[in-house]
């Protein structure tokens, strides 16, 4: 079996740096306006971008959970 | 099957039948055919080089399938899947992160700002001396690009080759370089007569064959194999993984690689890759391309890891249980053909073989019209202005530069061949990539980045960035121990050193300099000023500029000890600085307007040349007639115009309502005074020829902004 640092390591640095560099993007398309969420098609995209983060860590984790224990 | 041992590994050649190479032929010949029926919706470089800003998303989502898959072609990640198992595919889920300044910055900036290349955007956003120093960087990226794409085909089809042949009686031998030159010249007949239309509908095509081959693939291995359950209890747990093992070996390991990939690769792919940015330039509108860009990273790349790794994945497995048959020592490189010639018959493996390399061919297309673009862009436009060339008709020159760009592709296919030279001696594609990627891909990350996302950021820092940043760059080329803080543990490999890593390095030693130059403005500024109000100012400034320019050669060189070099370094920054703010004009209000992020609205502005109608409408279905006179208007009824929420002066978009066609059949206009003859649009002589509309057919209007 894998260890913790060859196992869950990679998966909380990717999505721990990787989340920070999401978080920012994030927070630089609200504040300088670039997304509207007064627009419903921009709400729209909004949801689908913080979606689409939790659906990565999902798949990842999925798959980590199933090699180490299926 | 004849087969070889050249050092460790296990070369093969000769894999495949006659039926195969029938079958390969035939689909080339088919593909290829399809791609220059596509060449007649190319009425100008416009149409050549985007397309015409036309597709539906869908449409350019499945066209860039071909494009990603074969850019990480098969043959790299199967190398690795059989070297090291599932996480070899981990690239392929790791771009996520930068999607929101991507869909809501870079992309309508891009658009709405109609640059026509990346180096374009440099010349707006800091400077024509700023673009000079892009083009360059740019250029060599594309090329090392297409370089790869090369290398790869060439080590696809090398196995399939025998290692002579006899012409005339003179025996002559198979060699890397000389497949990678005959396939060059293949590649290069249709993107020369096709156009980005052809490359889409090809890639389209092709997209769909690869998906296919590669699932069908991964089927005909299980199989082989005795089924799903055997194959996943013969791989050891640690192959299971999706992501690699941290810091080991430094060949492969997952902080390496997600430095490499997962920021300077991804940044350098949504942002940087002209070929795919030109692809969502060619949807209708900017939402379009955002449902292209999300639905390709959401789905078709999840789905490509599969069809790309699972060639290696089955090699390990067959290797485990016949190693007699897939040998462990199998060049990784070589390990897609070995599977797909044992799992598959004659014939099918002949389709499987073509879809991969037509699918390679395809990335290199789409590189080479992309580099194409930033040729008759960034240099062949700006060298015909500064010489100052006779005024033409916008007709002629158009002709001109469409025969510029044909003759452009032929030149950088060459050169990217030749490219194949600086990689072809690095143990497998992947690593070859890897360290492409993380040498040539930072500072114009770091310069898209912060240009597009720091309003202060400037011309100055910009170019001590592509100086200062390069030179320390080549520091850790010529000393990779200046690397060494940045390794998270991982060994120095002394042939290869830090491959993947080394893009932290080089995006941290392009940072500082970027950042330090841009909180310094005021004092350079002050610097500057006195410069200017100084008599022998010019000679200083020119003094500067030849110490800077012999510092660069010094490190270039690696003439002085490392200590020395860093201490120049730092003097490069100063110079470096102070000159660009002495010879450059810049205006932080006008430069930034509607070129960063903060400032997207303005941009949207500028692109319809008025106040932007944001009303939600809804789309009409009309008929239509062409009108006479030369004014380049469509014109709706009141009742069509009053449901689209348009008014006059607004943009539409008009396309064949036959929706399968995906937009190819459609024009950008904008709305003229309305009429009172409700389900029908007058439309231009010049948009019946640009939309391509057939007489009869109904169309779809709506409005775009």
């Amino acid at each position: 079996m894998p260890s913790f640092f060859d196992s869950w390591l990679p998966f909380l640095y990717l999505y721990g740096v990787g989340g920070i560099f999401f978080l920012v993007g994030m927070l630089i398309i609200r504040k300088s306006g670039a997304i509207n969420l007064k627009s419903k098609r921009h709400k729209y995209w909004y949801k689908v971008l913080i979606l689409g983060f939790f659906y990565f860590v999902a798949i990842h984790a999925f798959f980590i959970i199933l090699a180490l224990y299926w | 099957m004849e087969h070889s041992s050249q050092n460790l590994h296990q070369t093969f050649h000769s894999i495949g039948s006659s039926t195969d190479w029938i079958v390969m032929v035939v689909y080339f010949l088919v593909i290829m055919l399809f791609g220059s029926y596509f060449g007649r919706y190319n009425r100008s470089t416009k149409d050549f080089f985007f397309g015409g800003r036309r597709f539906a998303w869908w449409l350019i989502a499945f066209s860039i399938v071909a494009t990603g898959v074969g850019s990480h072609s098969f043959v790299k990640y199967s190398a690795k899947g059989f070297e090291h198992g599932f996480s070899s595919t981990m690239t392929y889920i790791n771009d996520w992160f930068f999607l929101p300044l991507f869909l809501f910055g870079w992309l309508p900036i891009i658009v709405y700002t109609k640059i026509r290349s990346i180096p374009e955007y440099f010349e707006k956003r800091f400077s024509p001396s700023a673009r000079f120093l892009a083009t360059i960087l740019l250029l060599l990226y594309m090329i090392g690009y297409i370089g790869i794409g090369f290398l790869t085909l060439g080590k696809a089809v090398l196995p399939l080759l025998p290692e002579s042949f006899s012409l005339f009686g003179s025996e002559f031998q198979i060699t890397l370089m000389g497949a990678v030159i005959v396939i060059a010249i293949i590649t290069g007949i249709y993107i020369t007569f096709g156009g980005q239309t052809a490359v889409i509908f090809t890639d389209l095509l092709q997209g769909f064959i690869l998906l296919f081959a590669g699932f069908f693939l991964f089927f005909l291995g299980i199989s082989y194999l005795g089924g799903f359950d055997v194959f996943w209890n013969l791989l050891p747990t640690e192959w299971k993984m999706p992501l690699a093992k941290f810091n080991e070996p430094s060949s492969f390991n997952f902080v390496g690689i997600f430095w490499q990939d997962g920021v300077a690769g991804s940044i350098g792919f949504l942002f940087m890759n002209m070929g795919l940015i030109m692809r969502f330039m060619a949807t209708k509108s900017v939402d379009e391309g955002r449902k292209a860009a999300t639905f390709n990273i959401l789905f078709m790349l999840p789905l490509s890891a599969i069809v790309v790794g699972n060639a290696g994945w089955i090699g390990k497995a067959i290797s485990v249980t016949n190693p007699e048959i897939v040998p462990p020592n199998t060049s990784p490189d070589q390990i897609f053909v070995v599977v797909a010639n044992i799992v598959a018959i004659p014939g099918v493996f002949g389709f499987i073989m073509a879809a991969l390399t037509a699918a390679l061919m395809s990335t290199v297309d789409t590189l080479i019209n992309a580099t194409a673009a930033i040729y008759i862009n960034d240099v062949y436009r700006p060298t015909k202005k500064y010489l100052q060339a006779k005024i033409v008709t916008k007709k002629i020159t158009d002709k001109k530069e469409l025969a510029a760009a044909r003759y452009s592709s032929i030149a950088i296919t060459a050169l990217g061949v030749l490219s194949v030279l600086a990689f072809k001696n690095f143990p497998t594609v992947y690593e070859a990539h890897g360290y492409f990627h993380s040498t040539l891909t930072p500072p114009l990350v770091v310069a898209i980045f912060l240009g597009l996302f720091w309003r202060r950021f400037t011309p100055a820092a910009v170019i001590t960035t592509f100086v200062s940043g390069v030179a320390l760059m080549i520091l850790g080329l010529h000393d990779p121990n200046v690397i060494t803080p940045f390794n998270h543990g991982i060994e120095m490999d002394p042939d290869h050193p830090y491959s993947y890593i080394r893009a932290l390095y080089n995006m941290v030693v392009c940072i500082i300099p970027a950042v330090v130059v841009t909180l310094t403005t005021a004092k350079q500024e002050q610097i500057s000023d006195a410069l200017k109000s100084n008599a022998n100012g010019k000679v200083t400034v020119y003094t500067l500029v030849a110490v800077s320019i012999l510092i660069f050669v010094i490190v270039l060189f690696d003439l002085t000890p490392l200590s020395l070099q860093l201490f120049g370094i730092v003097i490069l920054m100063f110079t470096t600085a102070i000159v660009s703010t002495y010879l450059i004009d810049y205006d932080q209000q006008l430069n930034t307007e509607g070129l960063t992020v903060w400032t997207v609205a303005k941009a949207k502005e500028f692109f319809k040349g008025s106040k932007v109608n944001d009303e939600e409408g809804l789309k009409v279905k009309v008929d239509f007639k062409v009108k006479e006179g030369e004014e380049e208007t469509v014109n709706f009824s009141k009742q069509d115009m009053e449901t689209m929420k348009a008014n006059v002066g607004d943009l539409v978009y008009l396309c064949d309502a036959r929706k399968y066609l995906g937009g190819l059949k459609s024009v950008h206009s904008v709305l003229g005074e309305p009429h009172d003859e409700p389900g029908l649009v007058y439309i231009s002589n010049e948009d019946l020829l640009n939309g391509v509309f057939e007489e009869g057919r109904k169309l779809i209007g709506e409005k775009e902004m």
